[in-house]
C-alpha cells in the first residue's frame, strides 16, 4: 500500500483542515509534539472553560497529510467536550473516525491525540503557552540564553587542521564548505553570519533550545542565511582523512544522527 | 507528437517514467504477434528474430559508442546495476574484495552493496559536496590495493547533479580498479560515448529515452569479466538467461536512434523551460531554495532537474496539494517513502533532515512544454502559501 493512499474523508480534512490556527487569552494551554527532524510537528491550542470543558480549539501542523488530517479531526472531536473525556480520545479513534490511515502512517503521523493530551497535561499543571512551545522565536526578543552543555567532542584533536579549526584568520579559506560554527556566544554567531559571505552553507550547532547569544546577535542571525541546528550535541568526528562527517546527539529525541560537514569551527 | 501534458494533468515527473513515444510504439508492434518466434528457435520464424535482435542490437550499440557484443539486454537498469556489480565483484574476487560507490547513488545500488557487504564483500562509501557532486580526492583515498571496482552513477536521478565520470575514467586508468557507472538519468540528457570514457560497465534502461518499461542493458565492455547471476539457457553469451524480448529490444534500438538524432534540440528546449521554472519559482515564492548544482553552469546538472526546498512546509502535503491541482511532480521527503528516512542523498549533500523533507522536484522531458511551466506555476505559489500557513514552523523559519 502506497504511504499516500488515504481515505476519502483523509483528503477532505486535509485539503479543508478544520480549527487551523493558534488561541491567545489568559484560558489558553497549548501541547505541541513532534520535531522538524521527524517530518512532523503540531501545536495543539486549547481554550478551557470554568467547568473544565474545551470551548475553543486550534491547531497548527508541519507534516505529511496524515499530520494534518488527524490534526484537523482531533479538533473535530473534541471541541465542547469535557476535559477528562477529551484525555480518553486516543490514536485509534482518531484514525477511526477517518475511515482508517495508511499502516505506516499509523504511528508516525498520529500524533495529533499525543498533543491534544499534552495541551490538556499543560492546562492542568499551568504551563503557559509560551514554554510550551520554546523552541518558537521570542517574539519580545528578550534575549533567554539557554544554559550551554559543556561540549565534549572525543577525537576533535584527530582532525584539526583536517577540517576542525579553532580560530580563522581569511574566511575565504572556507568558500562553498559545508560550515558547522558551535555555539560558543556572540562571538561564534557573528562569526557565521560572516562566513555566508563565503559560503552558502552555514549551520550554528547548539546545545540548548536555541543560541546564546543577545538579541542584537540573534536577530541578525534571523535575518541571515545561517541555519540553526539546536538541541544538537557533536559526539565524534569522522572521515576518511579530512573531516566528512559529524555524529551528533539529538538532545530532544534521544537520538543520534549524522550531519555531512566539511569544516568545524570550535572557537577557542 | 500528442501532448503528454492534458487538460487535467501537468506531468513533471520525468525522472520516475517517460512515456513511450509513439514511433516506438509502431515499430514494436510488428514483433508481438507477426515476428513473434523465439529467437534461439532454429525454424525460419526464429531466425527472422533472431535477425531482428541482433540488428537491434548493433544499432543500440551504435547510439552508445560501444561494439554489438558488448550489449547485454536485461529486464530493466535494476538488474543491470546487479548484474553489473555483483557480476564483476563475484568474477573477479580473487584480485580482490573491496568496492567504492558513491553517496549519491540510486537506491539499487545502495542495496546491492549492503547484499555485497553481508556476503563477505567490503564497501567504501565515497562523500559528495554541496551540490551532490562526487570529489576525485575523496574517491582516490578510497581505493586500496584491494580495490577492484567503482560504481558512480552518472547523474542523479534526484538532484540532477552530473559526475564527472571522465574524469574519475582518467583518474582510474592503468590502475586494474573497474568503472561501473549507473547512466539511466543522463540517457538523452548528456553525451554518453563508450569510445571517448572508458568506462567498463554502464547501465541502461529503454524507458528512460522514452522506449518501453521492462527493458534494461548492461554494457560490458570487451575483456571484462562479468559472472552471470541468473541461470537458464545461457541467452546474452550466458551472463543472462531468458528468451529475449525482441519487441521490446527492437523499440529500445528505434528509441536510441530518436535520441541521438534529437538530442541537440531537445536539450535545449528542455533546458529552456527547466530554467524558466527555476527562475520564477525562486523569484516568486519566498524562502525557497534550489538544491543541487546551479542551474547556469553546464555539465554540472542535467538539464531536465528542477529541485527545490521550501522551508516550512513537507513534501507529501506539497505532492497531495499539487495533484488535487492537477500537478504530478515527486519529494524527496521521508514522509512519501517505504522506509520513512529522508532522501539519503539530500542528507549526505548536508541538508539537516527537516529540509530534506521539504524538498519538491520537477523534471521535464520530450513532452513538455512552457506551458506546462505556466500551469504549475498557477498553482504552486498559493499551495506553498496554504501549507505555510498550516504550519508551526514556518513563522520560525521566516519571521516576515
Amino acid at each position: 500500500m502506497k504511504s499516500t493512499q488515504y481515505t476519502e474523508k483523509t483528503l477532505e480534512h486535509f485539503r479543508n483542515p478544520r480549527n487551523v490556527g493558534t488561541l491567545e487569552g489568559p484560558n489558553v494551554a497549548v501541547g505541541r509534539v513532534g520535531n522538524p527532524v521527524c517530518g512532523d510537528m503540531m501545536d495543539i491550542y486549547i481554550k478551557v472553560t470554568d467547568d473544565d470543558r474545551i470551548e475553543d480549539i486550534a491547531f497548527q501542523t508541519f507534516g505529511c497529510g496524515s499530520a494534518v488530517a488527524t490534526s484537523s479531526m482531533v479538533t473535530e472531536l473534541v471541541k465542547g467536550m469535557p476535559l477528562d473525556d477529551a484525555l480518553k480520545v486516543s490514536r485509534g479513534d482518531v484514525a477511526d473516525a477517518l475511515d482508517g490511515l495508511p499502516p505506516i502512517k499509523m504511528h508516525c503521523s498520529n500524533l495529533a491525540a499525543d498533543a491534544l493530551h499534552e495541551a490538556i497535561k499543560n492546562w492542568r499543571a499551568n504551563v503557559k503557552p509560551e514554554d510550551a512551545t520554546q523552541t518558537r522565536v521570542d517574539k519580545s526578543c528578550h534575549p533567554r540564553p539557554a544554559a550551554v552543555v559543556e561540549v565534549e567532542i572525543a577525537n576533535l584533536d584527530d582532525y584539526r587542521g583536517n577540517g576542525v579549526y579553532t580560530a580563522l584568520g581569511d574566511l575565504s579559506e572556507l568558500a562553498d564548505q559545508r560550515v558547522v560554527v558551535l555555539d560558543t556566544g556572540d562571538r561564534s554567531a557573528q562569526l557565521a553570519i560572516d562566513l555566508t559571505e563565503h559560503t552558502g552553507r552555514v549551520v550554528l550547532m547548539t546545545t540548548g533550545k536555541e543560541p546564546s547569544v543577545t538579541s542584537a546577535v540573534r536577530s541578525a542571525l534571523r535575518l541571515s542565511d545561517v541555519k540553526l541546528l539546536t538541541e544538537a550535541q557533536p559526539l565524534e568526528l569522522k572521515g576518511e582523512g579530512e573531516l566528512e562527517r559529524i555524529r551528533v546527539h539529538d538532545l530532544s529525541e534521544d537520538e543520534d544522527y549524522e550531519l555531512t560537514a566539511d569544516a568545524l569551527v570550535v572557537l577557542e | 507528437m500528442p501532448p503528454l501534458t492534458t487538460a487535467d494533468v501537468v506531468y513533471a515527473d520525468y525522472q520516475a517514467a517517460k512515456p513511450v513515444d509513439p514511433r516506438v510504439v509502431a515499430a514494436m508492434l510488428p514483433y508481438f504477434s507477426t515476428t513473434f518466434a523465439n529467437a534461439a528457435s532454429l525454424h525460419a520464424l526464429g531466425d527472422e528474430a533472431t535477425v531482428a535482435l541482433e540488428d537491434a542490437r548493433a544499432r543500440i550499440a551504435t547510439v552508445f559508442g560501444a561494439q554489438p557484443a558488448e550489449i547485454v539486454f536485461t529486464s530493466g537498469a535494476t538488474e543491470a546495476n546487479n548484474l553489473g556489480i555483483i557480476g564483476y565483484m563475484q568474477r573477479n574476487r580473487r584480485k580482490g574484495d573491496h568496492v567504492v560507490i558513491t553517496e549519491a547513488e540510486h537506491i539499487s545500488v545502495l542495496n546491492i552493496a549492503k547484499y555485497l557487504e553481508k556476503n563477505g564483500f567490503r564497501v567504501s562509501r565515497c562523500p559528495i559536496d554541496l551540490n551532490g557532486r562526487v570529489s576525485l580526492k575523496k574517491l582516490r583515498a578510497r581505493i586500496t590495493d584491494d580495490t577492484i571496482l567503482v560504481s558512480v552513477g552518472w547523474a542523479s536521478s534526484e538532484i540532477g547533479t552530473i559526475q564527472p565520470i571522465a574524469e574519475i575514467a582518467d583518474m582510474l586508468s592503468g590502475t586494474g580498479v573497474a568503472i561501473h557507472t549507473d547512466a539511466v538519468a543522463a540517457e538523452g540528457l548528456v553525451p554518453i560515448d563508450m569510445s571517448v570514457v572508458p568506462v567498463s560497465l554502464m547501465s541502461l534502461s529503454a524507458n528512460d529515452i522514452y522506449g518501453p518499461r521492462g527493458l534494461g542493458v548492461l554494457y560490458v565492455r570487451k575483456g571484462v569479466q562479468v559472472a552471470p547471476v541468473m541461470f537458464g539457457g545461457g541467452q546474452e553469451r550466458g551472463l543472462r538467461s531468458g528468451t529475449e524480448d525482441v519487441a521490446a529490444i527492437v523499440g529500445m534500438a528505434v528509441a536510441g536512434e530518436i535520441m541521438a538524432a534529437e538530442m541537440p534540440t531537445e536539450v535545449a528546449r528542455i533546458q529552456a523551460i527547466r530554467d524558466r521554472l527555476v527562475e520564477r519559482v525562486l523569484s516568486e515564492i519566498p524562502d525557497v531554495h534550489l538544491n543541487g548544482a546551479p542551474a547556469e553552469e553546464p555539465g554540472r546538472r542535467l538539464p531536465s532537474n528542477a529541485h527545490f526546498r521550501f522551508e516550512g512546509v513537507e513534501g507529501e502535503a506539497m505532492i497531495l496539494s499539487l495533484r488535487d491541482k492537477g500537478v504530478a511532480a515527486a519529494t524527496g521527503s521521508a514522509c512519501s517513502s517505504k522506509t520513512l528516512e529522508p532522501s539519503h542523498t539530500l542528507i549526505s549533500c548536508g541538508l539537516l533532515h527537516e529540509e530534506a523533507h521539504g524538498s519538491l522536484e520537477f523534471t521535464f522531458g520530450r513532452f513538455s512544454t512552457h506551458d506546462d511551466v505556466d500551469r504549475i506555476m498557477a498553482v504552486l505559489p498559493g499551495v506553498i502559501a496554504r501549507l505555510r500557513a498550516l504550519s508551526p514552523l514556518y513563522e520560525v523559519a521566516s519571521p516576515a
